[in-house]
């Protein structure tokens, strides 16, 4: 009960952030800059274990955009031209061109490298088909349902190949499924083609939302698992599931990802069980808010250190 | 039919003017470039995209609102009683703003745009119009902890907004709009968003439009008429249904539709152009209507965004040749 986790990205060491831009210039071979992912994958693995954690991820040394890091390894797909993100920010939009298709799998042989390192489950994270949907220009299909169903059966291949290859954690996450309420059946028909079959335990992990249009679609989502940010809405999430008897397991994130500041276990022990009111300590999955990318390396393993010393504390309490 | 724009272009074209913004502005941020090296940079741009519709033969330009990080921040800085704040998502995009927060009654202390418009204005010898957030728009999608009312911040906003378009009319502007995208979303409260834009639009000599893009207006069309603006700015390609709910409601003001996507890289064919110019021929005349892509082109590359509006152009000029 209450096993600790994290979201999906992990910061990348200033040494990878140099040899991917020194690779995009052309000055760094790509096997040199694939080596120094491997060993930034290696050391978040190795830092993960020492934390205490759970279950791992990979930490996504080897992927820039969620989208683009598929579209880039997906058939069917073209990259556009600079496209403004906000302020300054600009990336490369993906356009679906064509068929999609999976000439090889994406992410099986990084799943297979990070989970030889650790006996703990490593969970395979995929992007799901609504999202890779929403964030892509459509140039080929005849409307949003053909694009993402399209996208899912593809996405479905990946997880069946991850399961196969010894995943019992497959994530695949739907951030976009909150800007469109409307289109929630969709994304429902499109994340059930993907775990389709599938005997791990599937996750989605759903960001920025806003939960009172989705809220009751959220126990129809096709996973085993919903994965929400608890910490940076001060919890007020908790009201929305209280008294509903939830049919699924439940990611609790538990600490910000979008500030410095790390809070302190006492805090999450606090609301932590302030969650075990509402839910059972079983279907409690305990990890930030979302992935910690954006933070500094240190900074991200001060949040985990608090996720798991604060879910070990009630754990240690509950069995008292 | 006139051909214009909605407002916004790509800052940055890497098969055409320049991608050098990006850098400019991280170097003004780290104060290695001086206000005016920047604004030098920003004129350069605004003469491109001027240039670049003057090309493709539209009737009314933009200056392609290079300045603009969003549709509030570049007004809410020059008021007083805003903050800015983090970044939240604009409305269905996966685009992000930063939301203003209002501490205090906001003041217009002066024009903001004014100099933009001028320098704009004297790069081209066609009509240009100036753009402006919708009253309505700004209260809703910006935090209000001073009035803690959407109807007095609303009207505070529409006062404001008044003295600003007045500005820009005494600059010489013929054509002043004003984007409300915030009505194509959950429940607007439609009487309040009239009543606002009337208050901005008061005694201004010059045209006036009201802006809606993304979302679906639903069965808002109607009150949207009453709204005392000269245009009405529909997007077609959003919700498939507005140009459905146009056949119901009674056809006050002159349209301005949005029949190009401007959120997908897929160009339109000439003849599919045709077909939806066939479509609201029933509807109204065409002589009486402005066309355009249904939103600002920012959400394109600058390759597709050309090729946009030069299909527009060739769309309308093949259809009045036919
Ligand atoms: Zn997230």
């Amino acid at each position: 009960m209450l096993l600790t986790t994290s979201v999906g990205s992990l910061p990348k060491p200033d040494y990878l952030t140099q040899a991917r831009s020194q690779t995009r210039r052309g000055e760094m071979d790509p096997s040199r800059l694939r080596q120094l992912e491997q060993r930034a994958t290696g050391e978040w693995i190795k830092a993960q274990e020492e934390l205490g954690i759970d279950i791992l991820v990979d930490g996504e040394q080897y992927r820039g955009d969620m989208v683009a890091y598929f579209a880039e390894h997906l058939g069917g797909f073209k990259q556009s031209g600079l496209v403004r993100s906000y302020g300054n920010r600009y990336y490369r939009k993906p356009i679906l061109a064509g068929k999609i298709t999976r000439p090889k799998p994406v992410t099986v042989d990084w799943w297979r490298f990070a989970q030889k390192q650790t006996r703990k489950p490593v969970k395979g994270m995929l992007t799901g088909p609504y999202t890779i949907m929403d964030w892509s220009f459509n140039e080929h299909f005849p409307s949003r349902r053909a694009a993402s169903l399209a996208i899912a059966r593809v996405i479905h291949e990946e997880a069946k190949d991850l399961e196969r290859a010894g995943a019992q954690y497959i994530q695949i996450d739907e951030p976009a499924i909150s800007t469109r309420p409307e289109e929630m059946d969709l994304a429902i028909e499109a994340l059930g083609l993907v775990t389709r079959g599938l005997r791990a335990h599937t996750i989605t992990h759903i960001c920025y939302g806003d939960f009172k249009t989705i809220g009751p679609k959220l126990r129809r989502l096709p996973v085993d698992q919903i994965d929400l940010e608890f910490a940076n809405r001060g919890f007020e999430l908790l009201a929305f599931f209280k008294g509903k008897r939830f049919p699924k397991a439940i990611g609790l994130g538990v600490v910000d990802v979008h500030n410095h500041r790390v809070e302190s276990t006492k805090e999450v022990v606090a609301n932590l069980k302030k969650a075990l009111k509402v839910f059972k300590p079983d279907q409690i999955y305990v990890d930030p808010d979302c992935g910690l990318k954006t933070r500094t390396p240190e900074e991200a393993k001060e949040k985990l250190r608090v996720v798991v010393e604060a879910a070990q504390a009630v754990r240690q309490e509950l069995m008292n | 039919m006139i051909t214009t724009t909605v407002g916004n272009f790509p800052k940055v074209a890497e098969d055409a003017y320049t991608t050098k913004v990006i850098g400019a502005i991280s170097r003004w941020q780290r104060k290695e470039l001086t206000d005016s090296e920047l604004e030098r940079v920003f004129q350069e741009v605004t003469k491109a995209v001027i240039q670049e519709q003057e090309t493709a033969g539209l009737d009314l330009l933009t200056d392609g609102q290079v300045r603009w990080e969003d549709l509030l921040n570049p007004i809410a800085r020059k008021l007083e009683g805003f903050e800015i704040n983090g970044l939240s998502r604009w409305f269905d995009n996966n685009i992000y703003y930063r939301r203003p927060i209002l501490h205090k009654a906001p003041r217009w202390t002066g024009p903001i745009l004014v100099r933009d418009y001028q320098f704009a204005a004297q790069c081209t010898s066609r009509p240009l119009k100036a753009i402006l957030p919708g009253p309505y728009t700004f209260a809703k999608m910006s935090e209000d902890r001073y009035y803690k009312s959407e109807q007095k911040f609303t009207r505070a906003m529409a006062e404001i907004l008044h003295q600003e378009a007045k500005a820009l009319e005494h600059a010489g502007a013929p054509f002043i709009q004003f984007d409300e995208p915030a009505l194509g979303f959950a429940k607007p409260n439609m009487a309040l968003a009239v009543e606002a834009i009337g208050i901005v639009t008061q005694g201004l000599k010059a045209k006036t439009a009201l802006y809606t893009y993304f979302g679906a207006l639903n069965g808002n069309l109607g009150s949207l008429m009453r709204a005392k603006v000269d245009v009405i700015g529909l997007d077609l390609v959003s919700s498939p249904k507005t140009i459905m709910n146009l056949k119901h409601v009674p056809i006050k003001k002159t349209l301005a539709l949005g029949c190009l996507d401007g959120r997908n890289t897929k160009l339109e064919s000439v003849t599919e152009l045709h077909a939806l110019f066939n479509v609201i021929r029933k509807i109204l005349p065409l002589e009486q209507i402005y066309v355009n892509p249904n939103t600002g082109l920012e959400f394109l590359p600058h390759e597709q965004a050309l090729q946009k509006i030069q299909r527009l152009q060739e769309a309308v000029v093949s259809y009045g040749e036919r």
